[in-house]
């Protein structure tokens, strides 16, 4: 097994791979940008080496720096987590030639799943569904044009290179076609490094359902069941569940069946997650394959009892794969909140900021994969996620009631989040009902606007707030200095 | 003691009256509370409200005092401090080319003395990997360009001065 690991990644995600890492006996190398010298990751890493600006293209996706990196700390293995530098194949090219082991698929794989028109040609050949899309490479306005037309209005853009909503448009007409492309290419190039961008039909009311699978050397694959992730904003997954409340058991089966079969036609190995659409009649179609660790694993995690990053790691080292498709079974029910610093009042648009004040919620059933710290400053650089709040109950409706009670003891004060805005999504009757289709924020959740019920106590707040002296105001400086040095202090006069 | 707080369009007016150590009444519209409140830290300030408890979490932020019940977040303006800075602050927004957030200057799409139509694309900018065109907040003339490609900018700077087209508000509607 490996001693020691280089995570090139930040906030949870780096997080969250440390910590197996630490569990399974491996030091931990984290790697950082300028405005990320005390962010949490950096922080908490057995070592911490510094790889430049806070611009992502001269720090994050520097491959020259971290594979630097890796060597002045002895790293044999690199963890890119998801985004940045985890779905790019130059990179796990380069790490092989250094005779660093790439912590996920083969560079080939990666290249040829990441392709999203080599991804579908695959697929068809291995007898796996796929939605009718774009076939040929296009890469100027004409030819754009032309790939429209073939693929048929409404239509999805999205950056052939990643996902996670980066460089994804909805395109309704002939007339918005060009400028949208533009759009994307751009913002593909600037989160991917390519500016390549793909088409395909966009299904209305559909599910977004992925399958977690996992793949050894030795040809060994098993899927981990489902995602379902329909609720998006943005195109940004911001809620998650499994098992997801559209499908029958048969249909489980089918899609666990035809995503071990899309990882097989790709060669895979590791762990990687194939996405389907599921339409309203059940019939489901091959997305994309993600290769790399999702977001939303945690759930996986949670229904399954399995560490997928331990797996990735063991794989990684050449080991067989130690669970059989017989030996699983998920349990319960698991929902995600992604918490990001953005304001759901303008259109979500990214909150940046210092936290002033962080408390995370806890209790039975209830994981928070948190990056972010009190004094923290949420760069403007990089994905605005703060944390991803899990739960995990016996049911779908003590699920749904768990998340509730951990949203509402979740306090975080300097940047605005989407956690009022959560509550009331998870409150709701289509969510009860589980209506979640892609389609879900939009038509239930436009407008959405804070309740006003609560105004009141929030003035009460306020003028209590005014009227409470502060700690640091009410006592001299040593007093006040005393009074942070301990919870006994601090809580002045509260009898415990 | 008068507060008067506005939260987004709606104002809470909050008559109190202190009865003792840590406690008052609150009276805001013709509902009266007590209320007990202990500071616990900074931002942290327990209520009790006509005896039901809770936790409140507060802060002042430049816009407004920031508060977290129960999950749900309120940034409460206060009405008399607000009054002083009227001017400039981010309800004129949607009148003007202005970044929601800090950010940066990827694509001018319009050039001085262009005319544009509102709701027409005139800058694209960038913020966390995220790219937002902003939109002629109505007809006009393109007057002065003030920035450049590559500019950080942030919100309530104007981007690019428009001249409204004169007698829109008189054209006819049908």
């Amino acid at each position: 097994m490996f001693k020691k690991i280089l995570v090139a990644n930040r906030g949870e995600i780096a997080l969250r791979i440390m910590r197996t890492c630490r569990e399974m006996g491996i030091a931990t190398v984290a790697v950082y940008s300028e405005v990320d010298e005390r962010a949490l990751h950096a922080l908490e890493a057995d070592e911490a080496v510094p790889i430049g600006p806070a611009e992502p293209a001269a720090s994050y996706l520097n491959i020259d720096r971290i594979i630097a990196a890796a060597r002045d700390t002895g790293a044999e293995a690199i963890h890119s987590g998801y985004g940045f530098l985890a779905e790019n194949a130059v990179f796990a090219e380069r790490c092989q030639a250094e005779g660093i082991v790439f912590i996920g698929p083969p560079a080939r794989v990666i290249r040829d799943l990441g392709d999203k028109v080599v991804a579908r040609r695959i697929m068809q050949k291995g007898g796996v569904p796929v939605i009718p899309g774009m076939t040929e490479e296009a890469g100027d306005p004409g030819a754009w044009s032309a790939q429209a037309e073939a693929v048929g209005y409404p239509l999805l853009i999205k950056a052939a290179a990643g996902g996670g909503g980066k460089g994804m448009r909805i395109v309704e007409k002939a007339g918005d076609l060009v400028q949208a492309c533009q759009e994307a290419s751009r913002e593909a190039a600037a989160a991917f490094g390519s500016g390549a961008i793909y088409m395909e039909k966009f299904l209305a009311r559909s599910r977004h359902v992925e399958v977690q699978i996992l793949a050894d050397t030795r040809g060994n694959v098993i899927h981990l069941f489902e995602r379902e992730c329909s609720i998006q904003r943005r195109h940004q997954k911001i809620i998650e569940e499994t098992p997801s409340p559209a499908l029958t058991p048969a249909l489980r089966a089918a899609m666990g069946e035809a995503a071990v079969t899309a990882a097989r036609a790709a060669g895979y190995v590791n762990a990687g997650t194939v996405e389907f659409i599921l339409d309203p009649e059940g019939r489901f179609y091959f997305l994309e394959v993600n290769t790399r660790l999702q977001v939303e694993h945690p759930i996986t995690e949670m229904t399954t009892g399995v560490d997928l990053v331990r797996h990735q790691i063991e794989i990684a080292a050449g080991r067989p794969l130690t669970l059989s498709q017989a030996d699983l079974a998920a349990r319960g029910h698991a929902i995600e909140c992604r918490i990001y610093a953005e304001d759901p009042e303008q259109n979500f648009f990214p909150s940046p900021g210092k936290i002033v004040f962080l408390q995370e919620p806890s209790g039975p059933g209830v994981r928070n994969d948190c990056g972010v710290c009190s004094g923290f400053e949420v760069p403007v650089e990089y994905d605005p996620i703060l944390s991803k709040l899990v739960v995990h109950a016996e049911t779908r409706d003590q699920a749904i009631g768990r998340m509730i009670r951990a949203l509402e003891s979740y306090a975080v004060l300097g940047v605005k989040t989407s956690i009022g805005f959560l509550i009331d999504v998870l409150a709701s009757r289509p969510f009860a009902d589980g209506e979640t289709t892609t389609d879900f924020i939009p038509t239930h959740f436009a407008d959405w606007k804070p309740g006003a019920d609560r105004g009141d106590l929030a003035a009460i707040a306020a003028a209590a707030d005014a009227l409470a002296p502060r700690a640091r105001a009410a006592f001299n400086g040593a007093a006040a200095e005393a009074a942070h040095s301990g919870p006994f202090q601090t809580l002045g006069h509260w009898r415990l | 003691m008068e507060y008067q707080f506005k939260n987004n369009e709606e104002t809470l007016s909050l008559a109190v009256e202190t009865d003792g150590p840590e406690r008052f009444c609150a009276t805001i519209g013709d509902r009266r509370r007590e209320v007990v409140y202990r500071r616990i830290s900074d931002h942290k300030i327990h209520l009790t409200v006509d005896g039901r408890q809770m936790m409140a979490f507060v802060a002042d932020t430049p816009e407004g005092k920031a508060v977290i019940i129960q999950g749900r977040a309120w940034l409460l303006e206060d009405v008399a401090a607000a009054r002083t800075r009227r001017r400039g602050t981010r309800r004129d927004g949607p009148k003007q080319v202005s970044p929601p957030m800090p950010a940066v200057v990827t694509k001018l799409l319009v050039a001085e003395g262009d005319r544009v139509e509102k709701g027409q694309g005139v800058v694209v900018v960038s913020a966390m990997k995220m790219d937002t065109t902003l939109a002629a907040p109505f007809d006009g003339m393109v007057t002065r360009i003030n920035v450049a490609e590559g500019d950080k900018v942030t919100p309530q700077q104007v981007l690019v001065d428009i001249a409204p087209t004169e007698n829109e508000e008189s054209a006819p509607a049908a």
